[in-house]
């Protein structure tokens, strides 16, 4: 360790920017953090709006952060001094929040995709859902919009669910057609949008086997925060008899973003190291 | 800007043969050469050869629409006449190509058949196929020669004797019949030497990739490779040519330590060796090459290449035995293999080409292809503990071809690989 510094990591999604400032160290801190919705805006300009907000709130300049790091379809980010592929970000952010986690999960809003990992966030296989818009966070969007809910309430609307109903989990489009002949037979949002997680949670199950997953299981990314989700995959690995231990953390949308930033640290150690060797 | 692609002598040779082709098609009507329309799995190009016949490929037609944008207008006239949106798309643009006047993809016009040859191995959807043309070309003589499935896993005595009793019963009295032609066997074996003369040339061209870096790729540039030699052109001088030309240009590429040549220009850096399973999507091929160049990633084997024959294991077509080996050749072809035979021939390409990897880009209305391909990966992966990646596609559905979709899967199939590496301690970590 060559003393203390700061580095952020930007994780640019599907649907949002997320940010994080980190304080590396040996045992880092995270300073700060936000996310951003993507909306219609070009995404390099949203993550730039972010960089300087958490710089801005912290006072600190650009110049203070010895590595800003991108991961996501970060690439585009104007100021990164580096990229990493979401894969070992993830890994990375993940056993972060959950020391200890044996299999990531990060569940975005284009694909979701199980992760095990090894000693040091090691990425050792992974398994991804397949094409169809049903086993993503995008899909749970466009059917809470179309419910007249918002992504913020989807997850305590579906924990009042009494009676939750299933539409196909093979294919969004049937999927959103089953959607629109339940809402014309009168049942409850709460059950339609508990059963829409609980279709998701059966990929994501699939995905655990096929993967042949470990415990515990982090889940992270921006599905990870949205509690019903949570509560259905619990659910349904209880009555499937599967007997992972789920595990999530407050800040698993950020997993992404602190991956990079933590990342960013070791390679900012590794080139200090090198500059130093080659003076 | 795109860049120009470097042409080759081979890739020179291969235009003009095929120009040559579809030239001489065009004239057929006024030379009074008979076209025999046939499948590349299990062509009888040699047999169609001796009756000094012309072959026409619909699948071939419709690839290259695909590659030339138009594939998508002729599967919307196809489906227009009631064909389903499940029906294979080869088909579909077949159909939608000739309910358009029947233009063939160098825009010369494609003649009608005067015989259906349906020589299909392992796809039952081309048997639909011909009973569709024969609608459309009413009275034209259709001879079907039915090829045993290799449900055991090998070819018996048995088979091979199903198969040349219906040559000499079933297809070569047609062929004799439309032709005006008597059949001759000494002229066959003579054309089955070049045949055999190309088979061995391939077979060390596909070998190449041993090589480190790989020449060639055995995927997007192979399926240029195996143009000649699954267009009509096996049996023929044309042919060996082809071959030892190309054999020759990727001999100094070896000798250079050179890697294979794209559309994007040379690939200077191996990162990752593939094996890949399925055949290609044509309506986007040069994006879709593209984001395997980008990665540095070569194909070093792949099973479409060995759809239209299979000589990996020491198969040739043989002079001494005419009949009996054009039988063993239409039951080796890729498709016709049962699920362990394609999942021991997968494995023994991964580890014979020292594959860092295994991808399976599955066609969405292609199902001798698509079946069983779940199983041969997991078994695949079981087996060699290598990584594995799953992308879906179409033919020459531009419908089917998600750009997005396909590039996420991809990007987490490459980081993969590279994580791999850096287990093995052949990368570094970051």
């Amino acid at each position: 360790m060559t003393g203390q510094f700061y580095t952020m990591g930007v994780d640019v999604g599907g649907s949002y920017v997320k940010a994080v400032l980190v304080d590396y160290s040996d045992h880092p801190q995270i300073i700060d953090k936000h996310t951003e919705k993507i909306r219609k805006r070009n995404p390099a300009d949203v993550a730039e709006e972010l960089v300087n907000f958490l710089l801005q709130k912290n006072g600190l300049q650009y110049e203070d952060i010895a590595y800003l790091a991108s991961t996501g379809e970060g690439e585009m980010v104007t100021r990164k001094k580096g990229h990493f592929y979401s894969m070992t970000t993830h890994s990375k952010g993940g056993e972060f929040l959950y020391p200890g986690a044996k299999t990531v999960v990060d569940m975005g809003a284009l694909y979701v995709r199980a992760i095990k990992i090894g000693e040091k966030a090691r990425v050792l296989d992974y398994k991804m859902t397949g094409q169809c818009a049903s086993g993503s966070g995008q899909f749970i969007e466009n059917i809470s919009r179309y419910l007249g809910l918002s992504i913020e309430e989807v997850g305590e609307v579906s924990m009042q669910s009494n009676n939750p109903e299933v539409p196909s989990g093979i294919c969004a489009v049937l999927a959103e057609t089953d959607v629109i002949n339940m809402v014309s037979r009168g049942i409850a949002t709460p059950n339609i949008i508990k059963g829409i997680h609980l279709s998701v949670s059966g990929r994501i199950i699939k995905l655990l086997t096929a993967l042949k997953a470990e415990s515990p299981v982090m889940l992270a990314g921006g599905l990870a925060v949205n509690k019903g989700m949570v509560q259905a995959i619990s659910e349904l690995l209880k009555e499937s008899k599967y007997g992972y231990e789920i595990v999530t953390h407050p800040d698993a949308i950020y997993s992404g973003a602190i991956g990079a930033a933590l990342w960013g640290g070791f390679r900012h150690i590794k080139l200090s190291k090198e500059k130093h060797a080659f003076a | 800007m795109s860049k120009e692609v470097v042409k080759e002598k081979s890739m020179v040779l291969q235009k003009e043969m095929l120009a040559g082709l579809f030239k001489e098609l065009s004239q057929a009507h006024e030379t009074g050469k008979k076209v025999v329309y046939t499948f590349v799995p299990g062509n009888l190009s040699e047999l169609i050869h001796a009756f000094d016949m012309l072959p026409v490929y619909p699948e071939i037609n419709a690839l290259q629409s695909g590659m030339r944008k138009n594939s998508g207008a002729f599967i919307r006239e196809a489906e227009k006449a009631g064909h389903s949106e499940d029906v294979c798309t080869y088909v579909k643009c077949d159909i939608g190509m000739m309910l358009n006047g029947n233009i063939g993809p160098t825009g010369e016009k494609l003649p009608p058949p005067d015989l259906l040859l349906l020589s299909y191995t392992g796809c039952f959807t081309f048997m639909k196929w011909f009973e569709n043309l024969e609608r459309y070309y009413p009275g034209v003589p259709v001879a079907m020669l039915h090829t045993p499935y290799q449900e055991g896993g090998k070819i018996t005595q048995e088979m091979r004797d199903y198969m040349v009793e219906q040559l000499r019963l079933e297809v070569i009295p047609k062929m004799e019949k439309v032709s005006g032609k008597k059949f001759d066997e000494r002229k066959l074996a003579g054309i089955l030497e070049n045949s055999a003369r190309a088979e061995d040339l391939i077979v060390k061209i596909f070998d190449t990739t041993k090589n480190k870096p790989s020449p060639i790729d055995a995927y997007f540039a192979g399926v240029y490779y195996i143009g000649p030699i699954n267009t009509g052109f096996r049996g023929t001088p044309e042919a060996v040519i082809y071959y030892e030309t190309l054999y020759e240009e990727i001999l100094e590429r070896v000798r250079l330590g050179l890697g294979p040549i794209t559309p994007e220009g040379e690939m200077e850096e191996e990162r990752f060796r593939l094996v890949v399973e399925g055949p290609p999507n044509w309506t986007s091929f040069r994006e879709f090459w593209k984001l395997f160049y980008d990665m540095g990633a070569v194909v070093v084997a792949s099973s479409y290449t060995k759809v239209g024959g299979m000589y990996d294991y020491g198969f040739r077509h043989d002079p001494a035995r005419p009949l009996e080996s054009l039988g063993e050749y239409c039951m080796n072809c890729y498709t016709n293999l049962n699920l362990p035979q394609r999942i021991d021939l997968l494995e023994k390409c991964i580890t014979e080409y020292q594959a860092d990897g295994f991808l399976v880009n599955s066609i969405k209305s292609c199902n001798s292809f698509s079946a069983g391909q779940l199983l041969m990966m997991r078994h695949l992966e079981e087996r060699l503990g290598i990584p594995v990646g799953f992308i879906e596609s179409d033919l020459v559905d531009p419908r089917y071809f998600s750009y997005s979709n396909i590039k996420n899967r991809l990007d987490s199939f490459f980081q993969m690989l590279g994580q791999r590496k850096v287990i093995k301690g052949q990368l570094e970590i970051v």
